[in-house]
């Protein structure tokens, strides 16, 4: 734990991860103040349809087919397309924990039975099978996160069962049971704990791949339709692409420095927590 | 050798089990779905007929109890039938591998482009790492990683067919030419290279991440000291002893990848209208064809299982000091 | 002329290194030497997009819409029709309908050939409606309900016994609709297992080639075709290209010459037409008669007031639709009959215009008065998945909804889901979707509001539930009404009493269009556009 007050330094001397966290942070922000400062309904349908940005000052960035404002769309595009990105990765990494978690502590049969099991899930085409889901219970940002998190969770049971196994061969863990201190009271003081530095590495890398994952659905076609993601803005300007292509663009631009960013200051924290970095 | 034989005999049987725990899977799932194919068929046809219905879902076997489709369809399966589309009323095999040249085409072309073009970068940014070149290509593979597939395929179509003219958007071939043996190879090559290209930007990425990782780390190793201890000269140290070293983890994400690029096959299929298994799949889904989806999602996981147990025994012939424990 | 399929150039490609021997090359050299340019060359040759792909090629066995497309290319019918849908002849060269209107006898074109030599005779028509279109076609059995024989006295005549008059069946003739088979191929046990079904024998002017499915369909021109010297197409391409962003460059590329319906989005549509060799034409579909509607769960407690659906149908703005929307593809409904229609449409029906006020006056007086967070009540709204014009009205609607105090939850699940919803589950409150009136009221626009035809489970029957016998009574007569202006009359009665009600607010008409290169000659020959014949079309060499 002393390595904590050197951890920022050294995230922060990666000059790109650092460039990463202000990318992020403006992002963060735009989701959470953004909606107070630029106070335009984005499901509000304007007189002026498929305007072109920098064209009117009332609508900086244009409007969409619909006449909707896509300044505004955006902004509360990054709350949803945030939100989806972290809850899919919250919901599959507390999984990848509870049953890497499980298999890598109990071993034996348990392992067993739970490594075939995210076997099954890591064998299935995953994109496919979070199409099949998304399109089986309807488009809402509920089945979008839960879908993606089904498919997203196997990596991390495998790295959290590896850091288990290796983890609760070493002599404190030991002692902890010798003792005879509970397991649950172990799993959760002792290993988890320590065990955290390349979960955390990898969930930054799922928010990335998350919000890559909605993007694509939408542009088959597979968004909530009663919410503005980044995703759903260019499923609504796919249709446009030709002649409006700034409908799809602006929030795929978005998408992708969000998603830079995310990476980046991934690569930066794996940098700082392993510094001798196994890359995987 | 023989616990080889044990080994890889031991990772069939349970890889037959996953493959079977996955047409349950899917099976149930799918029966959970509102709407079968023939609502789909009489959606199409903008009319339809409770009578004539009842007989096609009769005819389909859609009208008996989920538990007894199950079970048809397993005992279906372990003799290697995969049942007929409803949508197309053909055998589902035969839809599969009518289509599967094409996906293996486009995924095979990709991998590789992804392995080469990575192994390459890899390869060059870490032999001097912070460099210009480094930083450089980091930022490349990072531009690969985080752009969405179909807005690449979109952009590039926009670039190099219409714009330039250079290279066709859609297809695989010219269709009602007549070419000579190797006009026709060329003419699927020429169809093949966008969309492979676009499949593989992003697993290149990917793999030129992990090179340059594996590269440094294997760079820090006692041998390669050993090595440049003796003279051997820097590209003969690079080649012959870091390299071959390091290329081991990319094979094992290899098998890893071939779920992901089959799955980045589907956008990419239906940006370049390939005719290939992916585009398939997602039309299958639409249509309600539960048999054909089944039946790709069931190939594929076969697919995906039997290259993880290639490559569980490259990996066991490349590196001798992995042993294989059953 | 050697031909390579799909699989053999990949078995050519897979001899180039991806496969290595194993596989390597299984085509003969012989097959391959002779290959030639120059007969390439000559071939006037159309490249003809349909989408999505159809899932069988014989429009006797289904109505969808996109089989017909590509079925009608290869198999006719007795009749064609001119631009006011009045009968013409086709496989029929005349015929004569008796006073009551219960006997039809039909004189057959001579020397017509199959295209696998056979002659055409009244067999093969008394086979295909009694074996075929009666009993398999989804909507044959409600046309042909009351066709109890066909008689042939003659291999060249055909005589329809009627057990009651059945005017409507007179506009159901088309080789789209009710293509004639040969009976020599499908006089079997189950004639929608003959292998032909997807590899059709007709009378048509062209021949199946081959079906590489999710690629094209490949056609080519008929030599002994009937109608001597037609069609002026050697070889018909259909094409299946499933992006529509990759339809519109295959247009600008010249990769594809023809598409009908919307081929691509509707802002390219326009795009398009500006472009010098591009053509786009809204002639061809008046056989269609394609609406887009809303309707009402009438079961719903909330819309038993019929000045709800009044101040709905008062808030819905078509002339934003048709401009932002359908892009100017679209012109107002009045009711449920297109306009298009011109035998059967009326206009003297109670309007909506739209003016918001009016709709908010009417749900203050109807009991919905706007609550303290400015909403009257909530409901869903499941638009039709079919396409993204469908989904963007769903859109629009939340909207407009949301400015007279009306909270709408969009659900847009995918077709199955959608179609089970409203149709078999009535689970819904509102839904739209776009349906044909086809060539007949009675046969498209009565199933959508005949009580006997709450059919559970069925798609595009009446699904919102509405009743009234007075209704029923008005569309079962017209449905046996041989005398044409008092069918009119009744059908005016039907619209006017249909817009008084207002389960279903008939939106727009669609103006479904076909995009092609102008090196396409007589895209216009022909009434039935895309789902004729295209014996008429020909390419500029």
């Amino acid at each position: 734990m002393t390595q904590k007050p050197s951890f920022l330094s050294l995230l922060l001397r990666n000059k790109a991860a650092a460039m990463g966290l202000v990318v992020l942070a403006v992002v963060l922000l735009t989701a959470i103040i953004g909606p107070f400062l630029y106070q335009v309904d984005p499901w509000a349908i304007t007189g002026q349809t498929l305007l072109w940005p920098g064209v009117d000052p009332a609508h900086p960035l244009g409007t969409d087919v619909l006449g909707r404002d896509v300044l505004s769309g955006l902004i509360s595009g990054a709350r949803i397309s945030l939100l989806i990105g972290v809850s899919a990765t919250a919901a599959s990494v507390m999984v990848g924990i509870v049953i890497g978690g499980l298999a890598g502590y109990f071993r034996g049969q348990v392992d067993n039975v739970l490594m075939r099991l995210t076997e099954i899930f890591q064998t299935i085409p995953s994109f496919i099978f979070v199409i099949m889901l998304v399109a089986v219970f309807h488009p809402s940002i509920t089945v979008v996160v839960l879908s993606i998190a089904t498919v997203s969770w196997p990596p991390v049971a495998r790295l959290v069962r590896g850091e288990f196994l290796s983890l609760r061969q070493r002599p404190y863990v030991q002692s902890c049971i010798v003792v005879g201190m509970g397991e649950l009271r172990i799993i959760f003081t002792q290993i988890l704990p320590n065990a955290m530095a390349p979960i955390v590495v990898t969930a930054s890398i799922m928010v990335a791949s998350a919000i890559l994952i909605e993007a694509g659905l939408a542009f088959l076609g597979l968004q909530d339709p009663n919410v503005m993601s980044w995703g759903a803005m260019i499923g609504f300007g796919r249709t446009v692409l030709r002649t409006a292509w700034y409908l799809s663009a602006i929030p795929g631009i978005v998408i992708f420095f969000t998603v830079l960013a995310i990476s980046l200051v991934g690569e930066g924290l794996n940098d700082a927590l392993n510094p001798r970095g196994t890359g995987q | 050798m023989n616990s080889l034989v044990r080994y890889l005999g031991w990772r069939t049987t349970q890889s037959i089990g996953v493959v079977i725990a996955i047409a349950c899977i899917n099976f149930l799932i799918l029966h959970i779905a509102p709407g079968d194919a023939v609502d789909i068929m009489a959606g199409e046809a903008g009319a339809g007929d409770p009578e004539y219905m009842e007989a096609l879902r009769k005819s389909f076997g859609l009208d008996q109890p989920v538990h007894i489709q199950l079970f048809h369809y397993l005992w279906n399966l372990f003799q290697f039938n995969l049942g007929y589309s409803f949508h197309y009323g053909i055998p589902v095999s035969e839809l599969i591998f009518d289509k599967l040249p094409a996906t293996l085409l486009l995924m095979v072309a990709s991998l590789l482009i992804a392995l080469l073009g990575g192994i390459v970068l890899g390869v060059t940014a870490s032999r001097r790492p912070g460099s210009i070149y480094d930083t450089t290509i980091s930022l490349v593979s990072l531009l690969g990683y985080a752009t969405p597939l179909f807005w690449l395929g979109l952009m590039l179509i926009v670039v190099f067919s219409l714009k330039l003219g250079l290279l066709p958007s859609n297809g695989m071939y010219t269709i009602g030419k007549n070419y000579s043996v190797w006009g026709a190879a060329l003419d699927v090559l020429h169809h093949l290279i966008l969309p492979a290209v676009t499949l593989a930007l992003f697993f290149m990425a990917t793999y030129t991440r992990i090179m340059r990782a594996q590269m440094l780390q294997v760079f820090g190793q006692e041998f390669v000291r050993t090595a440049r201890s003796k003279g051997i000269s820097e590209r003969r140290v690079v080649y012959r002893h870091v390299l071959r070293n390091a290329v081991l983890p990319l094979v094992s994400l290899f098998g890893v990848q071939v779920g992901g690029v089959l799955g980045g096959a589907v956008v990419v299929e239906v940006v370049f209208g390939w005719p290939g298994l992916g585009r398939l799949a997602f039309d299958s889904i639409f249509q309600r064809d539960f048999n054909l989806l089944m039946g790709i999602l069931f190939f594929s996981s076969v697919l995906v299982v039997i290259v993880n147990l290639l490559v569980d025994f490259l990996y066991a012939l490349l590196d001798p000091r992995i042993e294989v424990v059953a | 002329m050697t031909k390579i399929s799909n699989r053999d150039r990949l078995r050519l490609i897979g001899g180039l290194g991806a496969f290595s021997a194993m596989n390597a090359i299984a085509v003969p050299a012989a097959v391959l030497g002779g290959s030639s340019a120059a007969s390439a060359q000559g071939q006037r040759t159309l490249s003809w997009s349909v989408n999505p792909e159809p899932p069988s090629l014989n429009a006797a066995f289904t109505s969808a819409s996109i089989v017909q497309q590509v079925s009608s290319k290869m198999m006719e019918g007795l009749c064609t029709y001119d631009h006011e849908l009045n009968p013409l002849p086709g496989l029929a060269k005349s015929w004569e309908i008796s006073p009551n209107g219960e006997t039809i006898v039909f004189k057959l074109r001579e020397g017509v050939k199959w295209h696998d030599g056979k002659p055409f005779t009244s067999a093969d028509v008394k086979f295909t409606f009694e074996e075929i279109l009666k009993k398999r076609h989804p909507r044959g059995r409600a046309t042909y309900a009351n066709l109890e024989a066909v008689e042939t006295p003659d291999a060249m005549t055909a005589v329809f016994k009627l057990s009651g008059p059945s005017p409507y069946i007179m506009s159901s003739l088309a080789g789209a609709e009710s293509p004639i088979l040969p009976k020599h191929i499908y006089d079997k046990a189950d004639p929608s297992k003959v292998r032909e079904v997807n590899a059709p024998i007709g009378t048509g002017p062209f021949k199946f080639v081959n079906w590489e499915r999710g690629s094209h369909l490949m056609l080519e021109r008929n030599p002994d075709y009937w109608d001597a010297g037609k069609p002026g197409i050697d070889q018909l391409i259909v094409r299946f290209i499933p992006d529509t962003g990759a339809r519109v460059v295959a247009f600008e590329t010249g990769e594809l010459d023809l598409a009908g319906g919307f081929p691509v989005g509707l802002d390219d549509i326009v795009r398009l037409s500006k472009e010098p060799n591009i053509g786009v034409t809204s002639f061809g579909f008046a056989m269609l008669g394609a609406m887009h509607y809303f309707e009402f769960n009438m079961r719903d407690p909330q819309f038993q007031d019929v000045r709800v659906r009044q101040a709905m149908a008062h808030a819905i703005d078509r002339d934003f639709l048709i401009k932002n929307v359908w892009f100017g593809f679209a012109s107002a409904a009045t009711g449920p009959v297109s306009q298009k229609l011109a035998n059967s449409y009326s206009a003297d029906v109670p309007a909506y215009p739209f003016d918001p006020a009016r709709a908010e006056a009417l749900l203050d007086e109807a009991g919905f008065p706007r609550k303290d967070d400015g909403i009257r009540f909530r409901i869903t709204h499941d638009p039709s998945p079919y396409n993204d014009r469908f989904k963007r009205f769903g859109e629009y609607f939340k909207q407009a909804m949301a400015t007279i105090g009306v909270a709408v939850d969009l659900r847009i699940g995918d077709v199955g889901t959608w179609l089970r919803r409203v149709w078999t589950d009535n689970d819904y409150q509102t839904t739209s979707y776009g349906i044909y009136n086809t060539t007949d009221p009675s046969i498209g626009v009565q199933r959508m509001y005949w009580s006997k035809n709450i059919r559970k489970g069925v798609p595009y029957t009446n699904g919102s539930g509405y009743s009234n016998p007075e209704m029923d009574r008005i569309m079962e007569a017209a449905q046996v009404e041989p005398d044409p202006m008092k069918r009119k009359a009744l059908f005016a009665d039907m619209q006017r009493k249909a817009m008084t009600d207002l389960p279903i607010i008939p939106i727009l008409n669609e103006d479904y269009v076909t995009v092609y290169n102008k090196r396409v000659q007589n895209v216009e020959g022909d009434v039935a556009g895309v789902y004729g014949t295209f014996a008429d079309i020909s390419i500029a060499s």
